[in-house]
């Protein structure tokens, strides 16, 4: 209300339609983010959850009858499912450890100056800008049981030949060694930044103190990085729970099961076998679980945080 | 033995000598402040008897070994670091007894060491707080506590008191003191603050563009600064100066033309001085150089007055109280064993006073 005005019913008015016209303008500024939204990211999801608790009518592409919980009963006795998931499991259990470790473990030896490091680091990018099905393609031939190299090196010290892509264990050691490679220097980017943030002095105390160099990284360079650690292990893990790419090109999920993550899984069930509605009710919960796990691992970082 | 022996060290990074040889001998016991501006090299000959730097050229020896090429570890010497530099992860106790965990010290001894430090700085009751949990006085206790359980031969400060704020830097100076008289070890001290180096140190040296400008007494620095640098660098409120020709033995000429009768020549004979006399030196009297008073500061037991005489601003403070009153003229004189001569120069920047427009 603009000072001096006789104050009554008009002025009041006039102050509704100005609020009014604000609110307006306001929304009309975000209008654009939110249609944008609603229709990329919103409508997906409510589309997927609206089709796992229908029937799938292929003829309009959308839900039909409501069916309650019916497709996710069927999923969840579906041993496929579980299968694919404990697959998946295994990979997580195994990737991400590895590459965490060897990130930041690549970031501590390079973390020294030295001349041509800018270099390495700008190679370390490489892996992160191949698209993942021409790595995926890339590593078959590396891997190739007869004429790939990985087991003509392998050869040189008495290993194999072994058949990457026949044996399942080594199928599925296939598919975390290429993850690894594409998605290593990602981390080490990461923890070579967080490196440079470190205190100088508190190193150079530990000199003082007598540290060696296992004692300063075990004592004093890995404490002082675990908020980091723990936090690129949250990224990287949210990152790896939608591996589907690199099984795509490399496996396709073979051999047997060995390799069927559970994205893989949906999406065979969805595109191959046309049962949209049941991989729908796999999607759901697979979204559920993965945020459910977020939520733990985030809580689990900021404990660890505390406690350093 | 924890001597020091600093032997023409240089240090070079790359092709810029920053350190242009450097000799430095410390007794046993004693406690040397290393003072000057930032950029002088003070910290890096610090960082170069702990160990930290390259020697480019020259010996440091401790005790009576050379230490060139010796591991920090193994020079049996502490260091205070400016930033406190604690291990953030581990608590009090843990960050005091590390050093001697590294060594395999046993568990029951360093708990009698660690016990021991904590009762010398009142640090019982946080022995098992971790560093974030301390306020800034109480983290640079621990450091230094850090530094005494390890009883080395030398201990080393690196500008210790400068994240402190004024009131705790005076608290922990004299705590500073009072540790080193309690165990008299051998303590370098870096600080840029000259009354920290005065009041602490048994002997100051002053350092100024990678050289030793003038070493001794802290009241020896005072009385009788070899340079313009250290007599600008040493004192608060800094010694006045002014520039000029000496047209006759004892008449200096001020460059607006102004003519002073000085009480003494200068012994050298130079044709071109600066003179320098201290605030406390100046008196004002019934006769001697007029200036016009523009502020007058009692702080109680002294009062500080600045006066604007031929163009320059001078500094008198006097003991006591005046009834000396702004835009008044007084006249100032000076007994002339405080007159000091130098060569002709711009003041260093230390002490740059305006001058008048």
């Amino acid at each position: 209300m603009e000072p001096g005005k006789p104050s009554g019913n008009g002025s009041v008015r006039v102050a509704r339609e100005r609020q009014l016209g604000d609110l307006l303008v306001r929304w009309s500024f975000m209008a654009p983010a939110i249609v944008l939204l609603l229709v990329l990211l919103a409508y997906p999801i409510f589309y997927t959850i609206d089709i796992s608790f229908s029937r799938f009518d292929i003829a309009t592409f959308g839900a039909g009858a409501w069916v309650g919980w019916d497709n996710y009963r069927e999923v969840m006795s579906d041993y496929r499912f579980w299968e694919s998931l404990k697959v998946t499991m295994i990979y997580l259990a195994f990737a991400l450890p590895i590459q965490v470790v060897v990130g930041f473990g690549i970031a501590y030896l390079i973390n020294a100056e030295w001349a041509g490091r800018g270099i390495i680091r700008a190679l370390f990018i490489i892996p992160m800008v191949v698209a993942p099905v021409v790595a995926g393609g890339m590593w078959r031939m590396i891997l190739d049981p007869l004429w790939g190299l990985m087991n003509y090196w392998l050869g040189f010290i008495g290993i194999g030949p072994l058949d990457w892509f026949g044996d399942p264990n080594l199928a599925m050691a296939a598919v975390i060694i290429i993850d690894t490679w594409r998605w290593t220097p990602f981390i080490v980017l990461i923890a070579t930044a967080a490196m440079l943030a470190l205190p100088k002095d508190v190193f150079e105390a530990a000199r003082i103190d007598g540290c060696n160099w296992w004692s300063t990284l075990w004592s004093v360079a890995v404490p002082l990085l675990v908020p980091v650690i723990a936090a690129t292990f949250v990224i990287r893990w949210l990152g790896a729970v939608k591996m589907f790419d690199i099984v795509l090109a490399a496996t396709y999920g073979g051999p047997g099961k060995a390799t069927n993550v559970v994205n893989l899984f949906i999406y065979e069930e969805a595109f191959r076998s046309l049962r949209f509605a049941e991989s729908a009710a796999m999607a759901v919960i697979v979204l559920i679980l993965t945020m459910v796990l977020t939520g733990l691992f985030l809580r689990a970082s900021r404990k660890l945080e505390e406690l350093f | 033995m924890g001597t020091v022996h600093i032997r023409d060290v240089r240090k070079s990074y790359g092709a810029v000598e920053v350190l242009h040889g450097v000799s430095i001998d410390i007794e046993d016991g004693e406690f040397v402040a290393l003072v000057g501006p930032s950029g002088c090299g003070k910290s890096t000959l610090l960082r170069m008897i702990a160990g930290l730097e390259d020697i480019t050229g020259g010996e440091i020896l401790i005790g009576d070994r050379v230490v060139n090429g010796v591991a920090p570890k193994d020079r049996d010497i502490a260091m205070v670091f400016q930033n406190y530099a604690l291990y953030p992860h581990k608590n009090v106790r843990e960050n005091m007894g590390f050093a001697l965990r590294q060594r395999r010290v046993a568990k029951s001894e360093i708990a009698e060491r660690v016990d021991n430090a904590a009762r010398i700085l009142g640090l019982e009751p946080l022995l098992d707080r971790k560093p974030r949990q301390l306020s800034g006085g109480q983290r640079q206790r621990v450091a230094m506590g850090r530094a005494i359980v390890r009883d080395p031969n030398v201990f080393l400060f690196d500008e210790p008191l400068s994240n402190l704020d004024a009131k705790l830097r005076v608290q922990m100076r004299s705590e500073i003191k009072e540790l080193h008289q309690r165990l008299k070890t051998t303590t370098i001290y870096v600080t840029h603050d000259q009354i920290e180096a005065m009041t602490l140190a048994d002997r100051v040296v002053v350092m100024n563009g990678g050289v030793i400008e003038q070493e001794g007494p802290p009241l020896e620095l005072y009385d009788n600064p070899a340079s313009l640098f250290v007599a600008a660098f040493i004192g608060s409120p800094p010694m006045n100066f002014l520039e000029g020709d000496l047209v006759q033995p004892t008449v200096l000429q001020l460059q607006d033309g102004t003519r002073l009768n000085l009480p003494v020549g200068d012994r050298k004979g130079r044709p071109r001085v600066t003179i320098g006399i201290r605030p406390e030196h100046l008196t004002v009297a019934q006769s001697g150089w007029p200036a016009t008073v523009s502020v007058v500061e009692p702080t109680g037991s002294e009062t500080q007055i600045t006066a604007r005489f031929a163009g320059h601003l001078i500094r008198v403070i006097m003991r006591g109280r005046t009834s000396v009153r702004p835009d008044e003229t007084i006249h100032l004189t000076f007994d002339e064993r405080n007159l000091h001569f130098f060569d002709a120069a711009p003041v260093p920047e230390v002490a740059e006073m305006e001058d008048v427009a």
